[in-house]
């Protein structure tokens, strides 16, 4: 048959499958919950009145987001472990490591992208928002906090959302170092049964609903919650 | 319309298949009837027929097999190359004698051709690392197993212990990078290149073990035309006295042993069965 669609609906080659799309959306949401605050600490870092963070910040930035995202994976699976002691090392292997180095390259890379994302959010909030807060008696973490970052992560909710549908996208580059999320289950099932076109057009077809459900998201929300022109 | 003179026709031509099947009832009597019996043989699959630069010659390890076949049948060898795909149209149709083409045998093939006796076993093996105390393959059951994607290796070993976790690279050399790094504790891959992996480990090899069985086992064997028994019998004697003076081993050692390119170690099959 050209297309046999019943190995995508039961049995264990659908069963594959289904796992690597849950994995596929774990290591998402798990890079996500790192990526976001990392992403927000190093935008209050490069828009700080301090020069060494605002020079720390930039440096991470500039160098995680010029390498690419295959270059990164292979150097968190395989280089940076060697550079750690022993007894780390071997927890770090005893646990999965193919997931857990998935999981810091995606969120180290999204993160810098959400970052600057942050930073154009923080810029669109006039200089006079913590001034007023500062001026009202809240300390500067408590302006940043309670003043600053809510009004800048609302304006970078789009750009955001736009971010996390390319991490949802990334995650399948997590193949390479033998994660087995739905790229690599797909690439088994070919492999097993030569039935590369169902495969592939399960995987296609996952990435396209997911990708276009977190899209829809960020409409609704945008919808809900528009950016307050200040 | 089916009339008489179909049906004449068509006992006719009964008649004929009946009478060229009893014309080739008994190979083995043609065979000696002649005075020569004819190998089909690839002659460009090094180490087991190929045609020596040197001396421009006919060589390998099947060659040398067939030579034997040969020698016990008291008849004069003759070598047809023949392609890979071309092998078993070649045998059917008559226009050899005998397949020995680095044939692997399945039982796909079994429904249109006999095999002789096993005469070589090629398949993938795994290295383990030698800290991990593994010195067989059911030790390995819920262990991390790495190897390349793609390949026949992760079927493989999967079929060969059914619990083992699976991990998949994009190439050989990544998969044996995670189990130097330990990542994993063995890796699979066919046996020639995972000699050749091994080499490559230098000082560090003593810290590496492959094991002796092979997984996904590609037995070779010579092929037949079906229900030829008499030849069988005569091929699988052959191979038999081979295996049993010593000169199997000898002609493995000649061909795939030490010093050779292929460099296997040491023989991990015998001769003695013509079941897969």
């Amino acid at each position: 048959m050209f297309f046999d669609p019943t190995i995508l609906q039961s049995g264990q080659y659908h069963d594959w499958l289904v796992q690597g799309l849950v994995l596929s959306i774990q290591l998402t949401i798990v890079s996500f919950a790192f990526a976001l605050p990392f992403g927000a600490l190093l935008a209050v870092m490069r828009t700080s009145s301090f020069a060494l963070p605002r020079a720390i910040g930039a440096t991470l930035v500039e160098a995680i987001r010029n390498v690419p995202l295959l270059a990164h994976l292979l150097f968190w699976y395989f280089a940076f472990p060697e550079l750690l002691p022993e007894s780390l090392r071997e927890v770090l292997y005893a646990n999965n490591p193919e997931v857990v180095c998935a999981v810091i390259a995606l969120s180290l890379y999204a993160g810098v992208h959400m970052a600057e994302d942050i930073r154009s959010g923080i810029r669109a909030v006039p200089a006079t928002q913590l001034e007023a807060a500062r001026s009202l008696g809240l300390g500067r973490v408590a302006a940043v906090r309670l003043v600053l970052l809510p009004q800048a992560l609302r304006a970078s909710v789009p750009p955001l959302l736009s971010q996390t549908v390319n991490l949802w996208k990334d995650s399948s580059v997590a193949t390479v170092i033998g994660a087995a999320e739905l790229m690599y289950q797909a690439a088994r099932v070919e492999t097993a049964s030569f039935r590369s076109l169902e495969a592939f057009t399960f995987a296609t077809l996952a990435y396209l609903t997911v990708s276009l459900l977190i899209s829809a998201a960020a409409h609704l929300f945008q919808r809900r919650y528009p950016v307050r022109t200040a | 319309m089916f009339n008489r003179r179909h049906l004449i026709l068509s006992t006719f031509a009964l008649a004929a298949f009946a009478g060229a099947g009893l014309a080739h009832a008994d190979q083995l009597a043609d065979i000696r009837k002649k005075g020569q019996i004819v190998f089909g043989v690839l002659g460009t699959d090094e180490p087991n027929s190929f045609i020596e630069p040197k001396t421009r010659q006919l060589v390998g390890y099947e060659i040398d097999i067939a030579h034997a076949v040969a020698k016990k049948l008291g008849v004069k060898p003759v070598f047809k190359q023949i392609s890979v795909a071309a092998r078993i149209p070649e045998l059917q149709q008559g226009h050899v004698d005998i397949l020995a083409a680095s044939l692997t045998h399945n039982k796909e093939r079994e429904s249109q051709i006999d095999f002789g006796l096993t005469h070589f076993v090629t398949g993938s093996k795994v290295m383990v690392r030698t800290a991990s105390g593994i010195t067989s393959l059911p030790q390995l059951a819920g262990k991390k197993v790495v190897t390349a994607r793609g390949g026949t290796q992760e079927t493989n070993i999967r079929k060969a212990v059914p619990t083992v976790e699976v991990v998949t690279f994009e190439n050989t050399q990544q998969a044996f990078q995670a189990l130097r790094q330990g990542k994993g504790i063995a890796y699979v891959n066919d046996e020639s290149s995972l000699l050749s992996d091994y080499g490559k480990l230098g000082p560090a090899a003593k810290g590496f073990t492959i094991l002796p069985q092979s997984i996904g086992n590609e037995p070779m064997a010579l092929g037949l035309r079906k229900g030829e028994k008499g030849l069988k019998a005569v091929v699988d004697q052959t191979l038999r006295e081979l295996e049993s003076s010593g000169a199997a081993e000898r002609l493995f050692n000649k061909w795939y042993g030490p010093g050779t390119r292929t460099n296997f170690a040491k023989r991990s099959f015998t001769i003695h069965t013509d079941q897969i």
